[in-house]
């Protein structure tokens, strides 16, 4: 990663906003380009625009409001989860970048944090999402918040490596539900 | 258009677009079965990542290596070298379009699909055999011996369980390897290629002969291993090939200077032509180093797991309390075999259903119940098939037991198979297979209740009160099926817990209390033990007299058994207490320090972390209460938390160096010894390292005085990888000092 200069700006002069459908052609090129990065495998459009047009409400940008350059991004989903009995509200992470310069000042934390407030307050049990296990700066920064690792996906990324499934859960587990084992919805996303 | 019958095509480009038009960018049309899976599959048209077909500017789409130029004997070796970077790469995981098929001469070699052995070849044109480069002919047949090994190890792998993508991809993308041709006639051709090679010896140099002789003499071994196989007795036999490839490996290896690369002859724009959607994806690059050292432990590994066929002492009953020792120590090896060497491991242990080759699942389970519950019990005697009055207790005797295998052969099986898988597999399939296991023990309570009926057994109170009046306290029965689930149960518990460890699951403040409830689940294990010994000796003591030496043999060795099962779930909660207490000290000095978590409570965490084990009835799961209360201690001041972990580690270490000095026969690790030696010195080197920890902290503790904390105690707490430490159940964190005033 191109580590030139270090920003010692305050992420409080950045700018968070939710992503709505008619900042498409302004932010979503840019969306890609810092997701891509840093992925071994490049997502389509259609991926975007699947979380995008139905989450977009569960989508954040930080902005630089000096040039408005977008600094980073968090892209979610909240769906019911039906191997579930009864079917529990589901949040998942899909991805979450911030560019390199501005990385250690919390914003992907900012980020997250107002990722998790909107998926609460749409009345979400749990939030999941998966992260490769050698990626320690993301796995320290959603275990800081309260997320756990449940299981461990071997070999779940087509670079070889395995991943953690990190889930926070956000109300108490029906007593009555069979424990969650079978094949997630986000065991198919790799 | 030449369209099916009925169906009439006209263009809808027009409509198309009109429609289109109305939408804005970035609108998504979809029904609700569009999801995400499709939505990650779809391709963009012209992007070079996603579109197969998209070239950057000047590049050309096929690659234009010369297959028919000459070769050198350097060249040869250094392509040989490379093919086995790939094939290790292949073993491991990784795609043959990113590996194998990346070269050249296979790709010529199996495309157009060959109809006969003789256009097997990279060169189609027919040539005459003298006029042929002869170092053309000396890499065709490797690639043939090397291509057939990989459709054998495919379709082996295909056989049994084993996770696509994850453990292995199988995937050929339509190509053929080589699946028709006789594997003799492919043998011959490697053995003509080995004598041509000696016949030019004097041309090339010795030295060049003897390593592409070698090269060649491995492809002959590997693919003898292979056949040899699907035979599942003899295990000297089967193991001389591999002991053959282990030594001709090194002779590989010490020559591997002798290899020209040619890096011209892989290349990723064959995966254009493969049945695949996917853009050519990178050569999956394995250094030769790690090349080197993966096919040792292949060949090492293979060898190994010919020992499962080793157990053949027909006196002894007791085949598969060795190999679930056997296999478990197998499989924690580090790193854990390739999936090769488990789908061999698993075609040992239950290819069509017939246990090591000569066993019925019946036969393992009825030796497993007879060690563990019921020794020389007439619930076993074969006798009782014989009888046909079905009102004779020995009929119902018969239904009775045969209705419980039923039952539990499935499930028993199942635990042989998961832990045949990858750990993280290993891990997740048993938190199913708890589930499974409690209905099976509840199912076995039914027969257990009918099967007393039979035989008109009499209570007993358990726990023994001591007092000849036993007035108001219920008599229970033995209750040995439900026991042997149970006991199965209770174990496949403890190993998700231990797993757990193992994989690194746990955050650093979880571990005290994942360590509480280990020993809590130990506890309750040993506690079944004790009862089930108990209820074994009755029986003994009632039948002695009458009982046959054969009975006598089976009550000592039940006994035995039981003796080192109560041993090991001793040494567990030991340990486990030890760590637990040490972990709450360290915590409430602030040596461990939980992260603030401001969206999450303890009880929810509590609530993940004991997902698994919330359905299961017995053991219930403690609540969060008691879970919290047993792990924290907060009554008992810290130095005597330190103490306890002391007196813990004491016993523990006691216990398994008693262990240690156990024999193979003694500790159920015949064809496994080694391993399972190494196992129980790993525990002792981590109790001697958490001993340290513990007398660190004391010590410092008794310096600063009471209510000293974190940096003023001048220490600093790390935790590792458990992989890394000295056995990975048992996670002992580092202790630096520090100087407090920095
Ligand atoms: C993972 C990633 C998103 C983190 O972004 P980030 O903005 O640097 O994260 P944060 O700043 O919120 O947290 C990082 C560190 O900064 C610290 N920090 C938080 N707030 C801060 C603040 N206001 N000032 C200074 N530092 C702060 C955090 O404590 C954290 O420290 P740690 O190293 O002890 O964990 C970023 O590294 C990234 O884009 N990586 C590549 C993509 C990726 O891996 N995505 C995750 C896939 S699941």
């Amino acid at each position: 990663m191109e580590q030139t200069s270090h920003h010692d700006r305050l992420p409080r002069e950045l700018k968070y906003i939710q992503y709505e459908h008619r900042l498409e052609t302004q932010y979503l090129p840019a969306i890609r380009a810092l997701i891509s990065k840093d992925l071994s495998e490049p997502y389509s459009i259609y991926v975007y625009r699947y979380f995008l047009y139905q989450w977009g409400h569960l989508c954040y940008l930080a902005i630089d409001p000096n040039d408005s350059s977008l600094v980073g991004v968090i892209i979610c989903k909240l769906e019911a989860h039906a191997s579930h009995s009864p079917p529990t509200l589901r949040g998942y992470i899909a991805m979450l970048a911030v560019q390199s310069t501005y990385r250690g000042h919390g914003v992907a934390t900012t980020l997250v944090k107002m990722a998790i407030d909107s998926m609460k307050a749409r009345n979400a049990d749990e939030v999941v999402l998966e992260t490769e296990e050698t990626n320690i700066p993301a796995m320290r920064l959603y275990e800081r918040l309260g997320f756990l690792r449940s299981k461990k996906l071997h070999r779940y990324y087509l670079n070889g490596n395995s991943a953690y499934r990190l889930v926070l859960l956000l109300k108490p587990v029906d007593p009555d539900s069979a424990a969650d084992l079978a094949l997630d919805e986000a065991d198919i996303y790799r | 258009m030449g369209g099916s019958e009925g169906i009439v095509a006209f263009d809808i480009t027009k409509k198309f677009r009109a429609a289109a038009g109305t939408l804005e960018l970035g609108e998504l049309v979809k029904d609700d079965f569009f999801s995400l899976f499709e939505s990650v599959g779809a391709l963009e048209i012209m992007d070079p990542k996603m579109d197969s077909g998209c070239l950057a500017p000047g590049e050309s789409l096929d690659e234009d290596y010369d297959v028919t130029r000459p070769l050198s004997p350097g060249e040869v070796i250094g392509i040989i070298d490379q093919l086995f970077c790939l094939e290790m790469a292949w073993y491991q995981g990784y795609p043959l379009s990113q590996t194998l098929l990346t070269n050249v001469y296979i790709d010529r070699m199996l495309e157009p699909e060959p109809l006969i052995l003789q256009d097997a070849d990279f060169i189609r044109e027919r040539i005459a055999k003298e006029q042929r480069d002869p170092m053309h002919v000396v890499l065709r047949a490797y690639c043939l011996g090397l291509v057939k090994c990989c459709w054998y190890i495919n379709d082996r792998i295909k056989f049994e369980h084993y996770y696509e993508e994850e453990d292995f991809v199988t995937n050929t993308y339509h190509r053929s390897l080589l699946d028709s041709f006789d594997l003799n006639d492919i043998n011959d051709e490697i053995m003509a290629a080995r004598r041509l090679v000696h016949s030019i010896r004097h041309r090339i140099g010795n030295e060049l002969a003897q390593a592409l002789g070698f090269r060649l003499e491995l492809r002959t071994a590997f693919l003898r291993a292979i056949e040899l196989s699907v035979m599942r007795s003899n295990p000297e036999s089967l193991s001389l090939p591999w002991t053959q490839m282990k030594a001709v490996w090194e002779m590989i290896y010490q020559s591997r200077h002798l290899g020209q690369p040619v890096p011209e002859a892989f290349s990723t724009k064959i995966q254009r032509r493969l049945a695949s959607t996917m853009p050519p994806r990178p050569i999956v690059k394995l250094s030769t180093e790690e090349t080197y050292k993966h096919f040792k432990k292949l060949f090492v590994d293979g060898i190994n797991v010919l020992n499962v066929l080793n157990y053949h002492d027909s006196q002894s009953l007791l085949v598969l309390t060795y190999h679930q020792n056997f296999v478990m120590t197998f499989q924690s090896q580090k790193p854990q075999p390739l999936v090769y060497i488990r789908t061999l491991l698993q075609s040992f242990l239950f290819k069509d259903m017939i246990i090591l080759g000569k066993l019925s699942i019946r036969h393992v389970l009825d030796d497993d119940l007879s060690l563990v519950v019921l020794p020389a019990s007439k619930f076993l005697d074969p006798a009782n098939d014989l009888v046909e009055a079905p009102h004779h207790p020995r009929y119902a005797l018969a239904h009775q037991m045969e209705l419980f295998r039923q039952r539990a052969a499935q499930s028993y099986l199942d635990i042989f198979r998961a832990f045949c898988q990858n750990r993280c597999r290993i891990r997740r399939t048993l938190c199913h297979s708890i589930q499974d296991w409690e209905t099976v023990q509840v199912d076995a309570e039914e027969i257990d209740q009918l099967l007393r009926l039979q035989i008109d057994e009499k209570p007993h109170v358990y726990p023994p009160t001591g007092d000849e009046d036993t007035s108001g306290v219920e008599p229970t029965y033995s209750l040995p099926l439900s026991s042997w689930a149970y006991l199965y149960k209770l174990r496949l518990m403890e190993w998700i817990v231990q797993l757990g460890f193992e994989l690194d699951i746990y955050a650093p403040d979880e571990l005290a209390g994942m360590y509480w409830y280990l020993s809590d689940l130990a506890r309750h294990r040993a506690r079944l033990v004790d009862r089930i010994s108990y209820f074994t000796k009755l029986r003994a003591a009632e039948e002695k007299g009458g009982a046959t030496a054969a009975q006598e043999a089976a009550f000592i060795r039940s006994k035995h058994y039981l003796y080192q099962a109560s041993f090991d779930a001793a040494i567990t909660w030991e340990m486990a207490d030890a760590m637990s207490n040490m972990y709450a000290a360290l915590g409430r000095l602030g040596l461990i320090v939980p992260p603030p978590r401001p969206y999450s409570t303890d009880e929810l965490r509590y609530d993940v972390r004991m997902k698994p084990f919330g359905t299961i009835g017995l053991p219930e799961l403690p609540s969060w209460e008691v879970y919290r209360a047993s792990t924290d201690r907060a009554q008992v001041e810290t130095e005597k938390l330190l103490e306890d972990a002391r007196l813990s580690l004491e016993q523990a270490q006691r216990g398994l160096e008693v262990v240690a000095r156990m024999s193979e026969k003694e500790s159920f690790s015949v064809g496994c010894y080694e391993r399972w030696l190494g196992g129980v010195t790993g525990q002792i080197r981590a109790v001697e390292k958490a001993g340290v920890v513990v007398e660190v902290v004391m010590r410092k503790l008794e310096e600063k005085g009471e209510g000293t904390k974190g940096k003023e105690l001048g220490l600093k707490v790390g935790i590792g990888k458990a992989a890394e430490g000295e056995h990975e159940w048992w996670v002992v964190p580092t202790v630096e000092e520090i100087d407090q005033r920095a």
